[in-house]
């Protein structure tokens, strides 16, 4: 493990990865069935999160806006923009919920959404997610803390058989999909809060709906609280597992900074096996583990000698340096978006809050990038094998069915990282 | 300096103005699509890919944004149209003031990039704390001694198009009439409002070139800054299938007696319709007649080109559900490839746009306003083959089983000039021919 530089030292970001708190709230309303999120700021805010996701999944994207103007800026403190918002959203269609956030802009203003919010008669939740801090992971926590705090209910009752996983930002659709039915195969019930994997997971309906469709129920939220175990997944989440257990201090928490890679799976299961007495998971399980073991034997090679940077949100980053490490790359350089305490921790040569500005001045210590779709770019200019992961990926198609989790998809990620490294190295141009 | 806002949203050349007294963009919350001021302005000078685009506000802004338009430059240096440059103001920021944060991130792109010039981008939060980015732009233009413009269309001020407009009030704030060009011609123009997306301004400049004709400056497709600093010496402004910078070439007319006029590229007959336009309006007999020529050849030329096309779709019916001026120039583009277009959508359109969408459309077109609730019978009425629209609309294509065209998706080539139809007539010959529609919507064994 080597430096974390955590302080920016300039005056400015130059091709940013770090993302907004509002565009994770958008994603996590967007895990809840039926629900409309409803950003409060300027018709922009909301526009370009809306084309920044419609890109990403390919998927048209549910989200409104109150429209602050420069004249309602000055002269309302939110309860006029606010209510007639909701008004003009529940004319046309009937949300199960509407999932109220704020943006640099309204938080300047200094609206008090929560006052406002006391005011609508109808279900609504409501987080304040300011864009000048934090970024994607905080703003998808902070709303899925809010939806705890303000929809489940409090009780004492315990459902052993019930487990709810609360999911980090990075992890696409297919993914918690994968952990769901992981958890399930112990013979669990298992409820994921958000949940893209039935509402972003890019599947053809019926009809195009207005709202989200599909996630977690706001009835299934609710209810929440009777769960036997919470399972947090990234730093990220912790705070909403508390959030969880105040509603039941009963419920028995446990926690994974990610859950990629062997060692990381292996925990999961080892919790399971503990939880229900059972010896051995189910036959598809085992032979996943296995087939890891052969991808990490077939991979070092190709891996142990490639230098790696990988960028993104720090959840991300805890799993995927891990599970590289695992293989025997040497992953150089971490970048990550924002501040987190997982990055004391990374298994990385060194570690840096930044940009791909960054990255492009490192550019000599690395010969394959694993990053969002930005890096893309960077990686043709300098002849570097790329990788892509994260938000926003415009380039690729099928981003919401890339699973990189547990024993399954750490072997295909490693194929994937190790596929890019020789094709990188077979390229005319590379040294 | 800033410019007045009151007076951009009451533009008497706006064709919204006679029929409505509110100004064209005030949004209703909860019921608002489409993009900012910031966005707008963005649109109209990013394509400067010789110079820094700076944005002073939080991440979101640029963080959502970068990197997302294909605006085509054939600059020699680092394209600076897709990187991404922001103060990225935290909470101390916001507390303590993010000017003296503004002024070293100007120092620092000027220092390490070497840009023609800096644009400086206000948003909603940096105009709300009232950073004096004027003050901070002329102290760094006078220590540098390149153009730092200061782009005045923080978001909350209205819509894209009143965003282009600001744009276009900073550069003739700015850059315009800074410099003198090393030489003129009686035929110098300036592009207003071609942003060269996948290169459609190169699809008709190289027969502006045979002609005669000097793209003097361009606001902004593959543009330079020395260029548009120079544009008072044009002798003709070309808006190019935009409404937004009327305002420029109109103060343009009124500062330095430059002409204007409008035309698209899209689809044959505009395309022609364009160029005869431009030498018209240049008023000499020779290049009208050479134009006339050049008219006549690559109409000749695309025809041949054409022909197994027009075979293809003859007979073929298509609705088309977009909005503003592509209510009637895709639907020219679709006339020229020999499909029939049975209704457009003009629900967004301005008055002049609906006019027009009737006289390609003739009398028995239907002009959809509620395109989203009529399209459905309207493709039963008809027996239409195609629907071009949003992505929304795709389930309506597949429940009637006709072929679909996502007109909003990002394109990825050309259907500009009179190449660029061959490209549409390529894509949307697929989109018909595609068994993709059919199998997809394949009935599951399990489904009665």
């Amino acid at each position: 493990m080597g430096a974390v530089s955590r302080k920016p030292v300039k005056p400015l970001q130059v091709n940013p990865i770090r993302l907004s708190q509002p565009l994770g709230a958008t994603l996590a309303f967007l895990g809840v069935d039926r629900c409309m999120p409803l950003m409060h700021g300027a018709q922009g805010c909301t526009s370009f999160a809306k084309v920044y996701f419609t890109r990403h999944f390919c998927e048209p994207i549910a989200i409104q806006t109150t429209a602050v103007t420069d004249i309602t800026a000055v002269l309302d403190g939110g309860d006029h923009n606010i209510v007639a918002a909701v008004r003009n959203v529940t004319e046309k269609v009937a949300p199960a919920l509407i999932g109220l956030y704020t943006t640099g802009l309204t938080e300047t203003k200094g609206d008090d959404i929560r006052g406002v919010a006391s005011q609508v008669e109808y279900p609504l939740v409501w987080v304040n997610t300011p864009d000048f801090e934090g970024g994607l992971e905080s703003g998808w926590a902070l709303a899925a803390r809010m939806l705890i705090e303000q929809l489940t209910a409090p009780t004492q009752a315990v459902d052993d058989n019930k487990v709810v996983l609360l999911p980090h930002v990075s992890l696409q659709p297919i993914e918690v999909e994968k952990l769901k039915d992981f958890i399930a195969a112990y013979g669990f019930e298992v409820l994921a809060l958000p949940d893209l994997s039935t509402s972003l997971d890019g599947h053809l309906g019926e009809k195009q709906s207005t709202l989200s469709s599909g996630g977690i129920s706001v009835e299934e939220i609710r209810a929440l609280a009777d769960a036997g175990l919470v399972i947090s997944v990234g730093a990220s989440m912790l705070p909403c597992a508390r959030a969880l257990q105040a509603k039941n201090p009963a419920i028995r928490h446990h926690h994974f900074p990610h859950l990629l890679g062997l060692a990381a799976t292996d925990a999961l299961a080892a919790l399971l096996l503990a939880a229900t007495g059972r010896e051995r998971p189910v036959a598809d399980i085992v032979r996943w583990r296995q087939r890891l073991q052969d991808a990490l034997l077939d991979c070092h090679f190709a891996l142990g000698q490639t230098r790696i940077l990988v960028a993104g949100e720090p959840d991300f980053l805890a799993g995927a340096c891990t599970l590289l490490t695992e293989a025997g790359a040497k992953v150089e350089i971490a970048i990550a978006t924002v501040d987190s305490p997982q990055l004391d921790g990374l298994p990385a040569g060194r570690v840096l809050v930044g940009d791909l500005e960054d990255a492009e001045d490192l550019r000599d210590g690395f010969d394959l990038i694993v990053g969002n779709g930005h890096v893309e770019a960077l990686a043709h200019r300098h002849h570097k094998g790329v990788v892509p992961r994260g938000f926003p990926d415009w380039e690729t198609l099928g981003n919401q069915l890339k699973n990189d989790v547990l024993y399954e998809g750490g072997a295909y990620f490693l194929f994937e990282v190790a596929n890019a490294a020789e094709q990188m190295r077979r390229e005319p141009g590379h040294p | 300096m800033k410019p007045k806002i009151r007076e951009l949203l009451n533009e008497s050349a706006c064709t919204h103005s006679p029929a409505k007294k509110a100004a064209c963009n005030a949004p209703t919350p909860g019921a608002t699509t489409g993009g900012c001021a910031f966005e707008g302005a963005q649109i109209s000078l990013f394509p400067y890919a010789d110079a820094a685009h700076l944005v002073h506000g939080p991440l979101t802004c640029l963080g959502a944004s970068w990197e997302t338009r294909a605006t085509r430059t054939s600059w020699r240096g680092r394209d600076l149209t897709q990187m991404g440059f922001t103060t990225a103001i935290t909470n101390n920021d916001v507390v303590f003031g993010g000017e003296e944060k503004l002024a070293k991130a100007i120092d620092y792109v000027v220092a390490r990039y070497a840009p023609q010039a800096v644009f400086v981008y206000a948003t909603c939060v940096t105009a709300m704390i009232g950073d004096d980015l004027d003050a901070i732009c002329r102290r760094a233009e006078f220590a540098h001694g390149l153009p730092v413009v200061p782009v005045h269309a923080p978001g909350f001020v209205g819509s894209k198009n009143l965003g282009s407009r600001l744009a276009g009030e900073a550069v003739l704030r700015h850059l315009i009439g800074t410099l003198e060009p090393t030489e003129t011609t009686p035929f110098d123009i300036n592009l207003i409002g071609e942003y060269n997306v996948t290169g459609d301004m190169w699809q008709y400049t190289p027969l502006l070139e045979e002609l005669g004709i000097r793209v003097l400056s361009t606001l902004s497709g593959d543009g330079r800054v020395a260029q548009i600093r120079t544009a008072h010496r044009a002798r003709l402004n070309v808006l190019v299938c935009a409404k937004s910078l009327v305002s420029l070439t109109r103060k343009l007319e009124e500062r330095y007696g430059i002409p204007s006029i409008s035309v698209s590229f899209y689809g044959k007959r505009d395309t022609s319709f364009g160029l005869l336009a431009i030498a018209e309006a240049l008023g000499d007999a020779a290049l009208i007649e050479r134009t006339r020529a050049l008219v006549a050849r690559e109409e000749a030329a695309l025809e041949a080109r054409l022909a197994p096309y027009r075979e293809f779709f003859r007979g073929k019916k298509a609705v088309l559900n977009t909005g503003g001026n592509k209510s009637w120039s895709i639907a020219a583009a679709l006339q020229d490839l020999g499909l029939e277009v049975v209704a457009t959508a003009v629900g967004k359109s301005t008055a002049d746009d609906r006019a027009k969408a009737r006289e390609y459309l003739g009398p028995n077109g239907v002009l959809m306003t509620r395109p989203g609730q009529e399209q459905a019978k309207i493709i039963d009425e008809t027996g239409a083959h195609l629907l071009l629209a949003g992505g929304r609309s795709l389930y309506t294509a597949l429940k009637k089983g006709i072929a679909f065209a996502d007109v909003n998706q990002e394109k990825k080539k050309s259907y500009g000039g009179y190449q660029g139809l061959l490209n549409l007539a390529e894509d949307l010959k697929n989109a018909l021919e595609t068994p993709v529609f059919r199998n997809a919507a394949r009935r599951a064994p399990w489904e009665p």
